[in-house]
């Protein structure tokens, strides 16, 4: 059963973990890595701040 | 970014329950796949039957019509084999979210290119060619990328991690427990010693050149522990800028594929035995699927290029036990502590990073899991034989046939790493992250080689034998 959605970047807008998208905006990733591998955990890009963060970050920035 | 933003609009908000990853990350999945077919292994082996019918693989040959001949015996085999491993990876990626009508026509001709260099690489005269399969898969594949071009039609059957660590689980099926505890904490030791000292050398490299810490610890990463793997956890525990990352990537890429050719060319003009030379490659390989490449390659020098001792599969052995046990498994631990330090110590960002211990095991590579278990399995089931029954009886029947398909998993990789590579994507790499990496790789590979051909040699070299 999920938990409920916290303020975190995972339920944020801009926030974007897909795999496929992030293996296309970060090219060679897939090459000798995956954005499918257990090592990401559920990190992914902000595209306010143009950074790459976990899941569980947050900033005033949220929607 | 517009449009990932767009993207990420109809993300699901809710927090996923950690049983999810079971079926949504590729470390499961390789485990899934190679422990199932261990267990069908071995439950025919069980009941005196073998999997060996359908782990068809190449046999040596001089002429093409030899090639001829073996393809028209074992034409249902091959068949069948591609069925087997298509509905594998295919249920695998389908979970993954790849739709399986793109991945089965990408992976059918990822199937027959690995195949046809399966087969050059058991012709009688490839050795005196140096026609290894990894190196013809991976010059191959970065010829046609970087050249003619990869349709994008092909992109979904090129799943390097998801092939090599399906691959690394069943390596597991040929490597006793026992050999693991044995050499496990003397792999352990020598990556630790390597590790800290890459990583410190990058880090501090970096720092001076002016960068970033964030970038510095990603970088550090990158080089010391498991490469794009690396880079990504600790990038994302940090907080690193995107364009941080992807210069992290790109650099690991550059100088894994550099490594591929170099180490297995240095080990051989120095003629160190298998288990040497594998050591070395796993403390000073990048990534597991290059660094398998480079271990691959050596291991068949074995028996075919004058003064090269040791058993042929001791080079992927050594690899495995120093880069998977000695480096992959501590990413969790780097990223935690790593995420701690940022939090702490560094100047602050817009976003607030948490730093979490669940973190370890988050991004633990779990297929290391899976690659402990096949070999408790089997080293269980060879238990009541002793040396000549086990060689006889449980070798041709039960582990030649799933070095088969282990082999054929690390042909899809090698293939799958040199058509994912594009080489004008290196150009984005500045001087300045440049030198601070190359730096730790100079350290990296001296540190590596002195501790596998001199203070460890005599633990790797009985590995060898």
């Amino acid at each position: 059963m999920s938990a409920p959605a916290s303020p975190s970047c995972l339920s944020c807008k801009h926030f974007n973990h897909a795999p496929a998208d992030l293996e296309a905006a970060l090219p060679g990733l897939s090459s000798l890595s995956s954005a499918y591998a257990a090592v990401r955990g559920d990190d992914g890009i902000c595209a306010v701040h143009q950074r790459y963060v976990t899941a569980s970050s947050v900033c005033p920035a949220f929607a | 970014m517009a449009e990932i933003a767009q993207t990420a609009r109809s993300r699901v908000i809710a927090r996923r329950s950690p049983w999810g990853d079971l079926f949504r990350k590729e470390d499961w999945w390789s485990i899934w796949i190679g422990l199932g077919l261990i267990a069908v292994a071995v439950a025919l082996f069980a009941g005196g039957g073998s999997i060996k019918w359908i782990a068809v693989a190449p046999q040596k040959w001089s002429h093409l019509s030899d090639v001829t001949l073996q393809l028209k015996q074992h034409a249902l085999q091959y068949a069948a084999l591609f069925v087997l491993w298509s509905v594998s990876f295919g249920i695998g990626a389908a979970a993954l979210g790849i739709k399986i009508s793109r991945f089965l026509p990408a992976f059918l001709l990822v199937y027959l290119a690995a195949g046809s260099i399966y087969f050059l690489g058991l012709w009688d005269q490839a050795a005196h060619y140096n026609l290894e399969p990894p190196l013809v898969a991976l010059g191959l594949g970065l010829l046609v990328s970087n050249t003619l071009g990869v349709p994008r039609w092909l992109d979904p059957g090129l799943r390097v991690e998801f092939y090599i660590k399906t691959g690394i689980v069943l390596l597991g099926a040929s490597l006793p427990l026992t050999l693991i505890a044995w050499a496990g904490p003397v792999a352990i030791v020598q990556a630790a010693i390597v590790s800290l000292a890459t990583f410190g050398v990058i880090y501090f490299a970096a720092v001076r050149l002016g960068l970033d810490r964030r970038l510095a610890a990603t970088l550090g990463t990158g080089g010391a522990v498991c490469g794009v793997s690396g880079a990504i956890a600790v990038g994302g525990a940090v907080g690193a800028k995107k364009e941080e990352v992807s210069v992290a990537i790109s650099l690991v890429v550059l100088w894994a594929i550099v490594m591929i050719f170099l180490l297995p060319l240095v080990a051989r003009a120095l003629n160190l035995s298998t288990g040497v030379a594998g050591a070395w490659i796993g403390t000073s390989e990048f990534a597991d699927a290059a660094g398998l490449a480079a271990a691959q390659t050596y291991g068949g020098y074995a028996g075919n290029v004058p003064g090269i001792a040791g058993n042929p599969d001791a080079a992927v052995s050594a690899f495995t036990l120093m880069k998977v046990i000695g480096r992959d498994m501590w990413i969790g631990v780097w990223a935690f502590v790593l995420s701690l330090i940022a939090t702490a110590r560094w100047e602050r960002t817009a976003i607030q990073s948490k730093s979490r211990a669940a973190e370890i095991w988050n991004r633990f590579p779990k297929f290391v899991l899976g690659f402990i278990v096949a070999s408790a399995v089997v080293t269980l089931v060879a238990r009541g034989f002793d040396y000549a029954a086990y060689k006889k009886e449980v070798v041709p029947a039960l582990v030649a046939p799933l070095q088969a398909f282990r082999t054929w998993a690390f042909t899809f990789a090698f293939l799958s790493i040199g058509l994912t590579t594009r080489i004008r994507e290196f150009a984005s790499i500045g001087a300045r992250p440049f030198y601070a990496f190359t730096t730790g790789v100079v350290v990296n590979v001296v540190l590596g080689f002195v501790l596998s051909t001199q203070v460890f040699n005599e633990f790797w070299n009985r590995l060898g034998q």
